[in-house]
């Protein structure tokens, strides 16, 4: 392919050229027109003789062929001499061959200081001295072509050649610093590790190889190296025998270990496989590459950690889900496992322990721990622990336990569990790892209880982390508890709490007891905890544990069944009671640090903020703990307006998430579906941020949610084009003053218009629909009521009115109500008429021709809802396109080379702003000018704001693709665009 | 390899617009009656039947199929979005080329209604999120259709890679119109100016109106056999699946950080390469070609996906007229589904109806001369690509 490469008018120093490769390489330059400089020193291979028989010899052969050429008979120790016969001989120099070489092969043992040195000073020394005498003329004149001869002996070894193998390697070191300093002038350095028939390989290889191992097989890479057009540099390349490749350096991609605490060799000969997994591999191609990695590194320091825990992996580590359910059967088996129902004759005892109980029955709340525990050894039994959790059960006690429950707990339920490892703390000889379980509500996605498990692990703590706080929390006051419940436990109490799930054989099998060195099996700590709450439930809430919100005890020592169990409250307020509990018989304390919190009046269920406009199956996330009142009134008024703003769901459609902070709730608004809830939503198109304060004063108009965001003060994530569409906001507070809790979310008034709206919308579908006339042919009445109201649709004409008409050929009766959810596809006709809600008199059939009514309010209104789609340009912001025509004009004055950069032609409208230039930016005289020069070779239609954007720098091409630029004419041109950059 | 399979009969009805058409079951009885005839057999003879369709209840297979005979035989609703009707083609040919059957239907029909394609299920997962997760990091989301939105995105990313002018995927549209004018099956057959096209309304730049195709109708059948079947009833079909390949979404869908690998251009260029070494017959080779132009966007795409021209070639490929009739190859020649119409369940075998024909030489007016190899390419997004080669018995 292509025309020959030549090398008329260069001029090629080749060492060694006398014979093998460099001969070969020489009378090749000579055929395709160099000028030849074929240096020899006339010795033998192993660097003894001196002789110029060699290098004129093929000195001869390229003139006998009609090339021109000179010999040399230096070392290339003295390589600035046989620089200078080049200069000399033709005035420059372009391509530097180093090629000559000899052998001084022996093993090392028996290597010698000369067969050192002598290997060094010819290879080494050698090439560095013709190299260093050529660098600078190649310098000067912006072009060069260097290369190295190093050998596969140096890349991989090869016995009996340590001096030769270093010397080869030490030129691929030199080859590879050349071509960098060389770069910039043009001067290119590569290095080959030949393999070819000469006086160097003809002792250790088979002649039958030999013979095809000719050199004139390693000549062409050479060539192709050194010719002009090869922009090849800092190679290396095996070749030889008809191959040609290329090496690189390839890594794995190793084992990063934190910095900031001790890397054992221990932990190095764990990570092996990792250090040397050549399934995950880079290739750095120079250093900057090669110390990224390192320099990554640098910048995230451990937590630290031992052998036992790694805080880096396992803090934060997210538990897979997992569910569970219980029933009434599972709650009474608990309560009876904690020492209910002794007294079955009153019913106050009953209540915990019978379903059908007269008085009521509740959920011990301190049975929100089962389910979580459960669910926590369940993961344990499968082998699913945090990463870098590396103890055994052994080592672990149950140091503390922190139950919260949301809202009493219901009857029955399936549970969603969610863990993360929240705390890890260093308490010097143990560490305290604390996970941390959310439990949900598996169908509504309601938070119901949470649970922190505190671990203690023995002797693992000390690697000079975190200690936590030191205070020690909710001691027992010195003064008389204000009740006091002495209860005795049941010889057989270990083996009906395990009934609830916790079956480890501690607490039922005396081997297995001894074995952990207790005399008998112990009562399960927990066991103990769930006394503890039923006994301040009893004593503070009359036994109604509706109120419970948390508790937390510190496992102190262990019970054995059959003992008495002594628990002393102390009543801090009207909603926290401290408690410590003591075995009687022993004198010993065996949960301290207790607290129960309560709450001011029973909680209810946290149903969903709006359930009328929240269809089934919403998918709510977690809830937020108690959201203030006040931003739910906000987002009850959004919800009205959205409900009574049909048409907002076309212009925006968009689901928003909303996190609120102090206090902290989340909110979805779905400009889908039309639904706004409490909670959290996967998939939001675009997430705000904000204080509940910035909110409170976005929504009442007082702050600017372009300033909140400039400022910093709000937060948007995702689609943040969508978080435009939020101007509507400013409009709620207003007209519907919906934000006021006294309002009713729908006045009457307010109904009336969104029906005449929908008929509206239905016009306006019919008018864009002409083939529905065709279909449909029919003439509908319809009579609404509460409030009352009647249209007419009628599909023989394709026209809507409010009124009646006589000759309907279907009339339909429904209520308002019953109306909108029928247009908004919330209700089926079929059901509505079903169940008496719809009533069909005339042509009952005509009425299933309405199905089309369902698809007004999504979808099949694109076009319309194009058109009424308000421009994306905010009406407040000041417009940028004259600012950035003129600041494009003192561009161009300052750097008229901006013309050759762009060279193209592009005209701009601005079509909110009206406002049009062309940059004419080709050619001798390039102009800013204004009016949108129709000829341009590239047509450029955008917003203000898209303009704005392009000059702060933003990526034509994702502006483009966003479809913020219509681009008609050169595309190509708008690659360029860059141009607009830093003008604002 | 497992045993040849021959497409011996095929046939379709002509497609119409949403609510203009007959129901699905009165569309698929004429679809399958015209394959039985066309094959020279008898419904008796059939011993299984795969059933394409997207709208509809479940068994609206079963309906269609008992139109024409109800024999207890086997039927399977088959579900793939708009590569349902290939879908359908696929599972029957596995029957015959695996020795299961020696005598399979396969059917597609649609019965659509006006309007973009959307979801009908909001309380669910919706199969493309992570379609539109990527769609949404990559251009965001607006008001427009969604499948336009994606192929005309992958459109806009192909245009700033290549600087494609606009007028380029008319042409597509330009050629569509003009080979549906000589098709009695096609909905659209009026032709139409690049001028025209270009300035239909705007649905999502670079695509206007006319280059999207239309909700449509229609139903299409195929009926498959081995030799020998066809032996033992002394029929000689005509055409043989030569090769066919399936594919789904590689990763590359949602990493790629690309409109067009998310709309599937990995997936048939998987297929096609695939198919190519399958068969031993390259792009080169082919005379006539059947492609998914939902629209043209996906044309444009596709032409280098599948291989009939180098990628960043498909505009000199188009400029050149080698897709139509006198180039390299005649790309859907039935006016592909911007004119014919997409009935999604229908259009894969619609399009092996046309392919059939032109192997046979029973193609009329737009018979593409010399047709011995045919490649059609049929893609879903969800997604599936189906590709299958038909060559001359």
């Amino acid at each position: 392919m292509g025309s020959e490469l030549r090398f008329d008018g260069k001029v090629v120093v080749i060492t060694g050229a006398g014979a093998g490769l460099g001969r070969s390489h020489a009378l090749f330059f000579g055929k395709r027109g160099a000028k030849v400089v074929v240096n020899d020193l006339g010795g033998t291979s192993t660097g003894g003789g001196k002789s110029s028989a060699a290098a004129d010899k093929v000195v001869e052969e390229i003139k006998a062929a009609g090339g021109t050429a000179t010999a040399n008979y230096d070392s290339v120790e003295d390589g600035d001499k046989i620089i200078k016969t080049a200069i000399d001989a033709f005035g420059r120099i372009d391509v530097l061959i180093n090629n000559a070489g000899i052998l001084r092969d022996v093993s090392f043992k028996k290597m010698t200081k000369e067969d050192w040195d002598l290997i060094f000073r010819v290879h080494v020394n050698g090439a560095f001295r013709c190299s260093h005498a050529a660098w600078p003329y190649m310098q000067e004149q912006g072009y060069g072509r260097i290369l190295f001869t190093a050998s596969a002996a140096g890349i991989y070894g090869n016995f009996g050649q340590a001096n030769y193998s270093a010397a080869k390697l030490a030129l691929v070191g030199l080859s590879n610093t050349l071509a960098i300093e060389g770069e910039k002038k043009n001067v290119r350095v590569n290095t080959i590790a030949p393999i070819a028939a000469s006086r160097l390989t003809e002792t250790i290889l088979p002649k039958d190889v030999l013979e095809n191992l000719k050199p004139e097989y390693v000549t062409p890479l050479v060539a192709w190296l050194a010719h002009e057009e090869c922009q090849e540099n800092g190679g290396l390349y095996e070749v030889g025998g008809g191959y040609f490749g290329k090496l690189r350096w390839e890594r794995t991609e190793g084992k990063l270990f934190k910095l900031g605490r001790d890397i054992s060799p221990e932990a190095v000969r764990n990570a092996w496989d990792e250090v040397t997994d050549w399934e995950k591999v880079t290739h750095p191609a120079n250093i900057t590459e090669s110390l990224g990695t390192v320099m990554s590194n640098l910048s995230t320091k451990s937590k630290g950690g031992n052998e036992f825990i790694d805080v880096d992996q396992a803090l934060g580590y997210e538990l897979p889900e997992l569910e569970s359910s219980y029933d009434e059967r599972d709650l009474a088996l608990y309560a009876l496992g904690v020492g209910a129902g002794k007294n079955p004759g009153d019913p106050k005892d009953l209540h915990l322990v019978y379903e059908r109980n007269g008085e009521g029955f509740y959920a011990l709340p301190t049975y929100g721990v089962v389910p979580a525990l459960n669910a926590i050894f369940k993961m344990a039994s499968e082998g699913q622990t945090a990463p870098g959790l590396n103890y055994g059960l052994d080592r672990i006690l149950h140091g503390e336990q922190y139950l919260e429950v949301m809202r009493p707990l219901p009857e029955k339920a399936t549970l969603k569990h969610k863990a993360r490892i929240s705390e890890i703390l260093d308490k010097g000889r143990n560490a305290i790892v604390v996970t941390h379980l959310d439990s949900y509500d598996a169908k509504t996605g309601e938070l119901l209880v949470k649970n922190d498990v505190s671990m203690v692990v023995r002797g693992a703590g000390g690697w000079g982390g975190e200690r936590g706080p030191a205070t020690d929390l909710n001691q027992a006051p010195e003064r008389a508890p204000d009740a006091v419940i002495t209860e005795k436990t049941s010889e057989n109490q270990a083996l009906l709490y395990r009934l609830s799930g916790d079956w480890n054989p501690l607490h039922v099998d005396p081997e297995f007891a001894t074995m952990f060195g207790f005399e008998k099996p112990i009562l399960h700590g927990l066991c103990t905890f769930g006394f503890a709450g039923r006994a301040v439930v009893s004593a503070f809430a009359k036994g109604d544990p509706r109120t419970f919100k948390s508790i937390k005890v510190r496992f102190a020592d262990s019970v054995f069944p059959g003992e008495t169990l002594k628990i002393e409250m102390w009543k801090e307020n009207e909603l926290k009671v401290l408690l410590r509990a003591t075995v009687v018989e022993r004198n010993k304390v065996v949960l301290s640090n207790g607290v129960v919190e309560f709450y001011p009046e029973i909680p209810k269920p946290k149903a969903k903020a709006k359930a009328s406009l929240s269809p089934a199956g919403e998918r709510v996330g977690e809830r937020a703990d108690a959201p203030s009142i006040t931003a739910a009134m906000t987002f009850d008024g959004i919800g009205a307006y959205v409900a009574k703003t049909p048409d907002l769901l076309k212009q925006v459609n968009m689901v928003y998430q909303f996190k609120l902070s102090s206090p902290d709730s989340a909110w979805v608004l779905d400009l889908k579906k039309g639904t706004v809830n409490a909670g959290t939503i996967e998939k939001a198109d675009c997430t705000l941020a904000l204080s509940n304060a910035d909110w409170l004063d976005m929504v009442s108009g007082k702050a600017d949610p372009k300033k909140l965001f400039q400022g910093g003060k709000l937060k948007i994530t995702g689609n943040v084009m969508a978080s435009q569409k939020l101007d509507f906001l400013k409009k709620i507070e207003r007209p519907a003053s919906a934000l006021s809790p006294t309002l009713s979310p729908a006045g009457e008034r307010e109904t009336a218009v969104t029906a005449a709206m929908t008929f509206e919308g239905i016009g306006a579908y019919v008018a864009m629909t002409p083939d529905l006339l065709k279909q449909v042919n029919m003439v509908y009445q319809f009579k609404l009521s509460a409030p009352d109201s009647a249209w007419v649709l009628d599909l023989k004409k394709g026209t809507v009115s409010s009124g009646t008409v006589e000759k309907a050929d279907c009339t339909l009766a429904l209520s308002n109500a019953d109306w909108l959810d029928m247009v908004s596809g919330k209700a089926d006709p079929m059901k509505l008429f079903q169940g008496g809600k719809l009533k069909i008199t005339g042509n009952v059939m005509a009425s299933q021709k309405l199905d089309f009514l369902k698809k007004i309010d999504r979808a099949a209104m694109p076009t319309a809802s194009a058109v009424a789609a308000p421009a994306a340009a905010p009406a407040s912001a000041e417009v940028l396109a004259p600012k950035i025509f003129k600041a494009l004009q003192e561009r161009l004055a300052k750097n008229p080379g901006l013309a050759k950069e762009v060279d193209a032609v592009i005209a701009f409208k601005v079509k909110d702003a009206g406002f049009e230039f062309t940059a004419e930016l080709k050619g001798g005289s390039p102009s800013i000018k204004p009016g949108f020069d129709a000829k341009a070779g590239t047509r450029i239609v955008l917003t203000d704001e898209a303009l704005g954007a392009l000059a702060k720098g933003e990526s034509a091409q994702s502006l483009y693709q966003h479809g913020q630029l219509r681009i008609d004419g050169e595309l190509i041109a708008a690659q360029r665009l860059g141009f607009l950059k830093q003008l604002v | 390899m497992g045993r040849k399979v021959n497409v011996l009969g095929v046939g379709m009805v002509k497609f119409q617009k949403p609510g203009a058409s007959d129901g699905y079951e009165v569309m698929a009885n004429g679809a399958i009656k015209d394959a039985l005839k066309d094959g020279g057999v008898d419904f008796k003879d059939v011993e299984q039947a795969y059933a394409g369709y997207v709208f509809g209840d479940s068994t609206c297979g079963q309906r269609a199929v008992y139109s024409v005979g109800t024999t207890g035989i086997p039927v399977i609703n088959v579900n793939n979005n708009c590569s349902t009707g290939s879908t359908a083609l696929y599972l029957a040919r596995q029957a015959i080329e695996g020795g299961l059957a020696e005598c399979v239907l396969a059917v597609g029909f649609e019965q659509m209604q006006k309007g973009a394609l959307a979801s009908g299920w909001n309380d669910r997962t919706n199969p493309l999120d992570k379609h539109v997760d990527v769609m949404n990091a990559e251009q965001g989301v607006n008001q427009a259709p969604f499948a336009a939105q994606m192929f005309g995105g992958a459109g806009r990313e192909y245009r700033w890679k290549y600087g494609t002018k606009r007028e380029t995927f008319a042409k597509i549209s330009e050629k569509a119109r003009k080979h549906a004018a000589k098709n009695p099956f096609a909905l659209f057959r009026e032709v139409l100016s690049v001028e025209q096209i270009l300035a239909s309304e705007d649905v999502f730049d670079p695509l206007t109106r006319f280059q999207c195709c239309p909700p449509t109708c229609g139903a299409a059948a195929a009926i498959l056999c081995s030799d020998d079947f066809a032996k033992r009833k002394g029929l000689k079909p005509m055409v043989h699946i030569a090769g066919q390949v399936m594919t789904t979404d590689f990763a590359s869908s949602f990493d790629g950080k690309s409109m067009m690998k998310m709309i599937g251009y990995d997936m048939a260029k998987a297929a096609a390469t695939q198919l190519y070494e399958k068969t031993g017959t390259g792009p080169k080779d082919v005379q006539v070609v059947e492609l998914h132009d939902c629209f043209t966007a996906n044309e444009l795409l596709t032409y280098e996906a599948i291989g009939l021209c180098p990628e960043g070639g498909a505009e000199k490929f188009i400029e050149a007229n080698d897709n139509t009739y006198g180039g390299q190859v005649v790309v859907n020649p039935s006016g592909g589904l911007l004119s014919k119409g997409h009935p999604l369940g229908a259009t894969g075998l619609a399009q092996c109806t046309e392919l059939v024909w032109h192997l046979r030489g029973t193609a009329g007016d737009r018979q593409v001369e010399n047709a011995k190899v045919a490649v059609q390419h049929n893609l879903g997004l969800g997604g599936a690509c189906v590709m299958t080669m038909y060559k001359r018995n």
